[in-house]
């Protein structure tokens, strides 16, 4: 799941300085579940922005409305012709589904509500820890289950480094060493062999937007380039 | 605490056999009277016997003769029922769903199985825990346990070594105790001082006697020679457990004694599995790892969870006839549960809407009766009505608003607290549980004591139903002071409800700190029903407060 945190209430508040009928607009899907951006997200912001900009005798005109995803235009759709009623939007949603509604009104300035901050696991009720960082490659399969990229400080995909520290990370030494555990799993299920193949680096020259098309579909994408 | 508007009622059908989990002396007893009550029983026993560790001789918790007979012969009755399933070496590896329908993974040497039970009753044994440390002792021939010394005593030729030796009892030092230590020691000290020859030393602090027959226990070892020190403070002993030196008050000196034995207390604590099995069957444990929080709502046997019970020694409970009467009341309640598989409960408890349901699980999470439930077809929160207790604190908690509660709707609840705010007077919305602070705020206004005249209470089922959103909402809207009023500590009936409301009452605050208002519009306390004189002093706190900062600059 992707996680995000709701912004300092100074910067959202900032962001909507000259803004005076604004719509709050949740996403009930993955910032919903890590509780910054689901309709109750929503519904205190606006009770938060309406105490603030009264205090400054600068009312502000408040609407609410939570899609399913904002990254799907299906369910953006639902705000067309309710947007144009206002002259700013805030989104609550990650970093994808605020450009996605950017994109789809772009006569509009749309303002995020939240960081998005990673992908990550559900430890407990508003505890979320990172777990991908979205490389592309994943090699999940040769160590272990247990990924260098997120979990090591440098990212190593050959590890550990010199800094490995009797299990911490040279860091800090509340941050395992992600290749102490990767050993340690590995050894477990006495599969240690499997790291000592060099692994290739990943080429993080040059990144663009990357585009996925499943292989079952590369046909319909060709139809709808047409 | 149900409050349901609406009358509506449906039916449903629940499983009717029980897993009583732990066949010691409290598993066969409620095994037993279950079974007499028509209902199937699985005894899930985790070692290879029935009777737990109060069978075994060496540590008979002063089990007469009589109530030896009794054990022997309700695992007998148990062991010969027809309704009764006994599963010896046997494990709960896996425990799903929800009151009255649960579903239980039991794992024996080998074989695992699956079965649903409407109710699960836990009767877990006490693990017997030597207190020698606590008195700079390492257990040796010199030194011993009080279950060594129970086995020493037990074996007649052990007995005779005995005979001309000096016994001393460290007891109460290591722990506060209870009678059923105390009765553990009195009777060996009673044995002991009927050896010939034997000398008997007890270093005691507080002599717990409050149970039957205690008294009586105690004098019949004085009468047979043994003595007493009753003291405030531990002895000083050697460490090899060769000499013990206090200080006498009487003769203002240091006395020292050699005993050739010492017998070092035990404590009774949880067993070891307690912990796992309160994780396992999603039900409270307290300090000590027993199955039931320090709550006062939580009756004897009752757990947080509807249908699942603990007795005995899962609990605490000490002696036999304290360990029999919880058997005997889980039977009662275990029938009440069940009935005869049908139902009959309110609809619209608390429901979900399941177009907003995003499966986040926080409800899953927050609800502290293990109400809430799914199954795979339907991938949306479920919530149980029979298990459910409307406390409310999952609609509070969901990030899409999705559960209402009967009768206490967002909507319904917004339209009370929002629809007075105008006026003169300072408007206070007071949010009072209505186990606790509503009950006061009715009795201060019977009794007439003064209350602000802008005073607006909302009840709601559980101080875990005060939304966050209400809170400012109400502020927003132009209150001028929001109470969140709640049980005292480890007296929410839905064991955490004020909890979550202080931890709201705190974001909140920072939020109105954030937005550049004052956080002292808003405050957080606890009442007990009866403080209707309290409430009345808060409100007129708060009101007093309100204006030294001012009628709210908010108000539309």
């Amino acid at each position: 799941m992707i996680v995000a945190e709701r912004k300092p209430f100074q910067e959202i508040k900032d962001m909507l300085k000259d803004a005076k009928k604004v719509l709050t607009v949740g996403c009930g899907t993955c910032v919903a579940v890590c509780l910054a951006g689901g309709s109750k997200e929503v519904g205190v912001l606006n009770a938060e922005l309406k105490i603030a900009r009264k205090l400054e005798g600068k009312p502000i005109e408040l609407g609410a409305a939570t899609v399913e995803r904002q990254c799907d235009r299906e369910f953006l759709a639902e705000l067309d012709g309710v947007i144009d009623r206002y002259d700013a939007v805030v989104s609550m949603a990650c970093g994808v589904g605020i450009q996605f509604l950017a994109e789809r009104y772009p006569q509009i300035p749309v303002f995020p509500g939240v960081n998005t901050t990673f992908m990550g696991a559900n430890q407990d009720v508003g505890w979320y820890e990172e777990r991908c960082r979205g490389c592309g490659t994943c090699f999940l399969g040769i160590t272990g289950g247990i990924c260098p990229v997120t979990m090591c400080a440098k990212g190593l995909q050959n590890g550990p480094c010199g800094g490995t520290n009797n299990g911490s990370c040279e860091i800090n030494q509340d941050q395992p060493c992600a290749w102490q555990a990767i050993y340690e799993r590995l050894a477990k299920q006495g599969r240690l062999a499997s790291i000592m193949a060099i692994c290739p680096p990943t080429d993080w020259r040059n990144q663009i937007p990357r585009t996925i098309v499943q292989p079952g579909y590369a046909k319909r994408k060709q139809l709808l380039a047409k | 605490m149900t409050d349901i508007k609406q009358t509506d009622m449906e039916e449903i059908t629940i499983a009717t056999d029980v897993l009583v989990i732990g066949g010691g002396l409290a598993g066969v007893r409620a095994a037993a009277e279950i079974a007499d009550l028509g209902y199937k029983v699985t005894l899930a026993e985790k070692s290879a016997a029935l009777g737990g560790s109060q069978q075994n001789p060496g540590a008979l918790f002063g089990l007469s003769a009589e109530e030896q007979r009794t054990v022997a012969d309700t695992i007998q009755a148990v062991s010969a029922h027809a309704q009764v399933d006994v599963l010896t070496q046997t494990r709960v590896a896996a425990f799903a769903g929800v009151s009255g329908d649960f579903t239980v993974t039991l794992a024996t040497a080998g074989d695992v199985r699956q079965q649903k039970v409407g109710a699960v009753v836990v009767a877990a044994d006490f693990t017997l825990q030597p207190l020698n440390a606590a008195y700079g002792l390492s257990l040796s021939d010199g030194v011993v346990s009080q279950s060594q010394l129970d086995a020493l005593l037990a074996d007649k030729a052990a007995e005779a070594r005995l005979g001309g030796k000096v016994v001393a009892f460290l007891v109460g030092f290591g722990q506060e105790g209870n009678p059923l230590v105390m009765k553990r020691v009195m009777k060996s000290v009673a044995a002991l001082a009927a050896i010939e020859g034997c000398t008997v030393y007890v270093y005691v602090n507080n002599i717990k006697v409050a149970a039957d027959s205690l008294e009586k226990l105690y004098m019949e070892g004085r009468s047979k020679g043994a003595i007493y020190f009753k003291l405030t403070e531990a002895p000083h002993v050697s460490p090899d457990g060769k000499a013990i030196t206090y200080r006498d008050l009487v003769v203002r000196q240091d006395v020292e004694l050699n005993p050739d034995l010492i017998v070092v207390e035990e404590a009774l604590v949880a067993d070891a599995e307690n912990r796992q099995l309160a994780e396992l069957l999603r039900i409270d444990q307290d300090a000590w790892n027993f199955l039931q929080s320090d709550n006062v709502h939580r009756f004897p046997i009752q757990t947080n969870r509807e249908g699942v019970f603990v007795v005995g020694a899962s609990r605490g409970i000490q002696d036999l006839p304290a360990v029999w009467t919880d058997a005997e009341n889980t039977a009662m309640a275990v029938k009440g549960f069940l009935g005869n598989g049908t139902k009959r409960v309110p609809k619209g408890k608390a429901v979900v809407d399941n177009g907003k349901c995003t499966f986040c699980l926080t409800c899953y999470r927050c609800c502290p009766h293990g109400a809430i439930y799914w199954v795979a077809e339907s991938n949306k929160a479920i919530i149980s009505p029979v298990a459910c207790q409307t406390c409310g604190i999952c609609a509070s908690e969901c990030p899409m608003d999705a559960i209402q509660i009967g009768g206490f709707s967002d909507i319904e609840l917004k339209a009370e607290f929002l629809g007075n705010l105008a006026g003169g007077a300072p408007r206070i919305v007071a949010f009072c549980c209505q186990n606790s602070a509503f009950e006061a705020g009715q009795m201060a206004a019977q009794f007439k004591m003064t209350l602000p005249a802008g005073l607006q209470m909302v009840k709601v089922p559980c101080a875990g139903k005060v939304d966050l959103d209400y809170i400012l909402t109400a502020l927003a809207e132009g209150a001028d002071g929001v109470l969140v009023l709640t049980c005292h500590e480890g007296n929410c009936k839905s064991e955490r409800g004020n909890t979550y409301a202080s931890w709201r009452v705190e974001d909140a605050q920072r939020m109105l700190v954030e937005a550049g208002y004052e956080k002292d519009r808003l405050r957080f306390a606890t009442l007990a029903s009866n403080m209707g004189k309290e409430f009345s002093t808060l409100l007129l706190d708060m009101e007093a407060r309100i204006k030294e900062l001012g009628l709210s600059p908010l108000k539309n």
